[in-house]
């Protein structure tokens, strides 16, 4: 196992994307900005929603809707699904008090476990590059762990009072108190089993474990755990979710349009597919989130409002396209997820056949 | 003003019991409403899967039942999505009941043809 094929990028560059940045900017907001005021932070967020959270629903999107083979192969998500929400959607403008909170709390909670998702996603696929083996069991504990960091995150949240978004007011979900008991011991069990299953490995191969392999679920558990205590640390976490996502998204689009064969592999060709894809991810992030709600500023709500009502529809059609295109079963998802970016500028290493792309 | 509508709604039919439906119609209130068209939804989803019967794959109409259980879940959540307040436990099941509506949404439309199964049984 080579260091370049054990990263997508190298390893300064995929430890701070993968959580090293959070935890950083997390440590550097406990000890430098524990004020209530989280409007300066709220502001730089939303900075940085244009380059980075934004562009990764539009990525989304890009990968579905840009090619017809995809709307083909799953036309419930690409064609039915858009149908419900915009129902949904229009049954919230419709009934602002009655139905958009609603609407607006099932992707709040929605929200975090997808996150969870993404978590064991990413260390399957760190896990699989490392060859560190994570069966039935390994799984088991590795979600209970992660899985319930979400629920305790949530749990927080919920008595912090994350009642405002976009300026509506969503009510808290109310959860008995022994939830927080049960989530905890779950938590930590989950945490010394899959601790122990590892250790274990480490014995018996002597080596260790890449830490790269299990810096997704420490991300994750800072995020929810101490991370939650910490609000003006809540609001960029969706900024570092998304640029998890963007790294991957990004490798698996030059594997899409560079790794085929006869794709010209250089890394003037890999600058030049990433400059068109971001920009194109950023102009769609902006359409997302701020040309749909513009285009419907003549309803009679507050333009925030209907942003926020219009931006819970686009990330729960996310959470839905994300699982639909992300299967690590999937064999070219999959292979493709094991490929590093210098092998699309190597001509010898990165020319795959056509059929093995995805969305090609 | 509602009784009036709902006379004229009513004019062709007889009986009181009818007249008394009309009513409960132009009487329903928000919420009702909501629910009677996540109802229609429902029904939509099932008359499609219907006709689309033999020429659609089963992940397909695997799918719009997940719609259909995805719309119904919505409407028991804006229905009740408060009665943690009163009962507590409930709120921890319908929380629960969340979880499980995003882990069945997380197998939406995924391959579930034979082939795949077998081999995603031997992956695990």
């Amino acid at each position: 196992m080579t260091a370049r094929s054990l990263y997508f990028v190298n390893w300064w560059v995929d430890t701070l994307i993968i959580g090293g940045l959070s935890i950083v900017a997390w440590l550097g907001l406990l000890a430098f900005y524990r004020s209530t005021n989280t409007q300066p932070i709220f502001w730089f967020a939303v900075v940085l929603s244009l380059f980075v959270n934004y562009p990764h629903f539009s990525a989304t999107v890009y990968r579905l809707y840009q090619s017809p083979d995809n709307i083909r192969h799953f036309p419930i998500t690409a064609c039915g699904l858009p149908v419900i929400l915009i129902a949904a959607v229009a049954a919230s403008f419709w009934q602002p008090n009655i139905i958009a909170p609603y609407f607006v709390m099932l992707f709040l909670l929605w929200s975090p476990y997808h996150y969870s998702g993404q978590t064991i996603g990413l260390t399957m696929v760190y896990a699989r590059r490392a060859g560190f083996p994570i069966g039935r069991w390994e799984r088991m504990a590795l979600s209970a762990f992660v899985f319930s960091a979400f629920v305790f995150g949530v749990i927080r949240f919920q008595r912090n009072g994350l009642t405002d978004f976009y300026g509506m007011s969503v009510p808290t979900f109310p959860l008995p108190d022994w939830i927080d008991a049960v989530v905890q011991a779950v938590m930590w069990t989950g945490a010394v089993v899959f601790a122990g299953v590892t250790f274990m490995w480490c014995l018996k191969h002597k080596r260790l474990v890449p830490p790269i392999v299990l810096l997704p679920a420490l991300t994750h558990f800072v995020w929810f755990v101490p991370g939650a205590g910490l609000k003006s640390f809540w609001i960029v976490i969706p900024f570092f979710h998304s640029l998890q996502y963007l790294l991957i998204a990004l490798i698996m689009q030059l594997r899409v349009r560079i790794g085929v064969a006869g794709g010209e592999h250089s890394w003037r060709r890999v600058g030049a597919e990433a400059k068109r894809w971001g920009s194109r991810n950023i102009l769609g992030g902006i359409l997302l989130f701020i040309g749909i709600p513009a285009a419907f500023s003549w309803l009679p709500l507050p333009v925030m409002t209907t942003a926020g009502i219009l931006a819970a529809a686009v990330n729960i059609h996310h959470f839905f396209v994300d699982g639909v295109i992300w299967k690590l079963r999937d064999a070219t998802t999959s292979s493709a997820l094991m490929t590093n970016i210098a092998e699309f500028a190597a001509p010898a290493a990165g020319d795959f056949p056509r059929r093995q792309t995805v969305g090609a | 003003m509602h009784d009036a509508v709902a006379a004229v709604a009513v004019a062709g039919s007889a009986g009181s019991a009818v007249a008394a439906d009309a009513s409960d119609f132009v009487s329903a209130t928000p919420r009702e409403l909501f629910l009677a068209a996540g109802i229609g939804a429902m029904i939509a989803c099932g008359v499609t899967s219907f006709f689309l019967a033999g020429h659609v794959s089963e992940r397909t109409h695997v799918a719009l039942a997940m719609l259909v259980v995805l719309i119904g879940g919505f409407c028991l959540f804006a229905l009740f999505g408060m009665i943690g307040r009163e009962i507590p436990v409930a709120g921890g099941l319908l929380f629960l009941g969340l979880i499980g509506l995003f882990k069945l949404m997380n197998q939406f439309e995924m391959r579930r043809d034979r082939t795949s199964r077998r081999k995603e049984t031997s992956d695990e």
